[in-house]
């Protein structure tokens, strides 16, 4: 019911993609070569390069677009990023980093009670959607927030989108009702 | 029985191939015969030497364990030829009638760097296993046993680099011309200097039967007398002699000798079944060969003539004869199994399943249609990185970020260099392990990778391993 409760709630966060561009053509046929911890796939035209210390796999396009995920936190997001950026450098393109966003943050959180979803979704109609035959946990958008979150009986969510604490905790109220 | 190591065969057949295609090219070029020669020599001495292939000899050569049990009614024996142990220059007995333990059944000693003669009747067991008994007094020398290709001797020498190693293996014929004639001398040092493996004595038996064009000993004939018909031609012949026959082992000292030792030996076999049945009714197992008894003295004749040619004039004559798988002699008693002394290495593990790699059997495939470079030990070290990460680099880096953030709009120059530091373990690939292979499936779970390779060559340690099929596993 309250807003204070969520400070006993932990949210963990699992993932976290982000974005960035290096400005600049990258061959990826050389990176493939020389680079290290790298996958070619060269079916769909894209090297995954894979870091350990961020573990962090980041999918990079020719056109210099790259997808970073894997991350735990967001600051961690960027450190990896950067340090992908910068081992390109070092394979000799002219990487600039730019254009570093944040897209998606995936974060768990588990209620210490149990849902009733049916009950759960008729309170909440516009925003919760519930199928179970196709899958076990009421959707949940907030569009104000560009979030999505996955509400199941056992009382776990799963929360993806941004600005994550603030989803939480404004679900909680409505999630409380139906426990 | 353990599986032969397959590598050698295939880089000399390799070699071969490679050789004979060439020719042709070689010929229109005008290049002559003997340039196409000295390449094939050099291709299959460096090979040799690369260790990539000797290290399959190596270990036999380097830790040759001998067992040796003696029958105690060797003692009398013993005692007459304790002298005549040591072969050549030597003056170091290879060992006593006191140390080979006419007080001790059995013995073990690493073999010297010389060859060493083994009275009759003893059994001895190498190191990798193979049992040997001896029925005759012989002289067992250690020899590469490499597999090579038969060229003309006198070419092989030297090119080789061990011209004396050859001259000295004339010598090594016979048990009698070991000390040899004064000329020998010297080459027998440099003999002994080359530690060899065991080597399939039929070989030797070869060499001298088609070398000696004489003298017929029936089979069945005692071995003692036939030492003492050999000695008496033989008087002044400063050579090793013992009462017993002693045909020898060799090695071929020179690599260029085993494999037409190899290939005659097996061709032999049929022709020889007959005759060591004969021969030995004491039914001795594998291998002491009398055979080469009866020829001896006529190769030791010719040694005692001059330096080099008995050597090699019998040589020439008896490895392209022996090759051929000329005469006869058939009626020479005992075979050895060759391959199994000429190979006493065993590299085990053909169907051997690792946690990384399945060792197979293949020729290399030619088309390459797709060929991927693994590193192996690159695996290995993946693994066991995977914990070390250290956190002095976040906390820089968050000292960056809150100074970039400002210009996350904009450009964000990647100062980089400084801040986002090297990646910690940057070089696991420093390994010369190197697999080279097609590669049928590569998948990957997670972190969990799974290979199915196929038609390759793997340079692990040093040593090559060439196979069909491999399966990996590793984690990242």
């Amino acid at each position: 019911m309250d807003a204070d409760s969520d400070v006993a709630l932990d949210i963990l966060i699992t993932n976290v993609v982000c974005v960035f561009r290096t400005r600049c053509h990258l061959n990826l046929r050389k990176i493939a070569l020389e680079g290290a911890n790298v996958i070619y796939k060269r079916d769909v035209g894209k090297v995954l390069m894979k870091l350990r210390k961020p573990r962090i796999t980041a999918t990079i396009w020719s056109s210099g677009k790259i997808i970073c995920t894997g991350a735990t936190s967001e600051e961690e997001a960027k450190f990896g990023a950067r340090r992908l950026a910068r081992s390109l450098q070092k394979l000799g393109f002219q990487v600039i980093f730019t254009d570093f966003k944040v897209v998606n943050v995936l974060a768990v959180c588990n209620m210490p009670f149990e849902i009733r979803l049916p009950e759960f979704t008729k309170n909440n109609r516009p925003h919760a959607s519930y199928e179970p035959e196709l899958h076990p946990a009421v959707c949940y958008r907030i569009k104000s927030l560009r979030a999505t979150l996955q509400i199941f009986s056992t009382g776990s969510i799963t929360v993806t989108g941004n600005l994550l604490c603030y989803c939480c905790g404004q679900i909680y109220p409505f999630v409380f009702e139906s426990r | 029985m353990a599986g032969i190591n397959p590598v050698p065969k295939l880089y000399k057949s390799i070699i071969e191939d490679v050789i004979e295609g060439v020719r042709d090219l070689f010929t229109e070029e005008g290049i002559e015969e003997h340039v196409l020669n000295d390449l094939k020599q050099l291709w299959e001495t460096k090979v040799l030497q690369s260790k990539a292939t000797e290290d399959f000899f190596g270990n036999s050569i380097h830790s040759p364990l001998f067992t040796l049990q003696f029958p105690h009614t060797l003692h009398p024996t013993l005692q007459s030829t304790a002298s005549l142990v040591i072969p050549a220059n030597r003056t170091v007995p290879g060992f006593t009638t006191a140390e080979l333990g006419i007080s001790n059944p059995s013995a073990s000693f690493t073999f010297p760097g010389y060859p060493i003669y083994v009275p009759a009747g003893v059994t001895f067991q190498t190191a990798s296993g193979h049992l040997y008994k001896v029925n005759v007094p012989v002289m067992v020398a250690q020899t590469s046993g490499r597999p090579s290709v038969l060229q003309h001797p006198v070419q092989v020498f030297p090119q080789l680099g061990q011209p004396s190693v050859i001259q000295g293996s004339v010598p090594l014929l016979s048990p009698w011309c070991l000390p040899a004639t004064p000329e020998k001398a010297p080459r027998m040092e440099a003999v002994f200097q080359q530690p060899t493996v065991l080597h399939s004595v039929p070989v030797d038996r070869k060499h001298l039967d088609s070398a000696t064009s004489g003298v017929f000993v029936p089979p069945g004939r005692e071995h003692g007398s036939l030492p003492e018909a050999l000695l008496s031609q033989h008087g002044n012949s400063p050579c090793v002699q013992g009462p017993g026959v002693g045909f020898h082992s060799r090695g071929s000292p020179v690599d260029s000798h085993v494999e037409p030792v190899l290939s005659v030996p097996a061709r032999v076999t049929p022709h020889l079944r007959g005759g060591p049945v004969s021969a030995c009714p004491q039914g001795t197992l594998l291998h002491p060969v009398t055979d080469a008894q009866p020829h001896l003295p006529r190769h030791c004749r010719y040694g005692g003539d001059s330096a080099n040619r008995p050597g090699e004039a019998a040589e020439p004559s008896s490895l392209p004869v022996s090759k051929e798988n000329s005469n006869s002699r058939v009626d020479l008693t005992n075979q050895l199994t060759d391959d199994d002394i000429n190979e006493i290495i065993q590299v085990d593990g053909t169907v051997d399943t690792s946690s990384n790699e399945e060792i197979g059997n293949i020729k290399d495939s030619e088309e390459n249609e797709f060929l991927e470079i693994i590193d192996a030990g690159e695996l290995k070290v993946l693994e066991e990185e995977a914990d070390s990460i250290s956190n002095e680099d976040s906390t820089a880096n968050s000292s960056d970020n809150e100074g970039s953030q400002a210009d996350i709009v904009e450009e964000d120059p990647l100062n980089s260099g400084d801040d986002v530091s090297e990646q910690d373990v940057p070089d696991l690939f420093d390994t010369d392990n190197v697999i080279v292979c097609q590669y049928d499936k590569i998948h990957r779970n997670k972190n969990k990778w799974k290979f199915y390779l196929k038609d390759g060559v793997m340079c692990f340690g040093g040593r090559d391993y060439v196979f069909a099929k491999a399966i990996g596993d590793a984690e990242w």
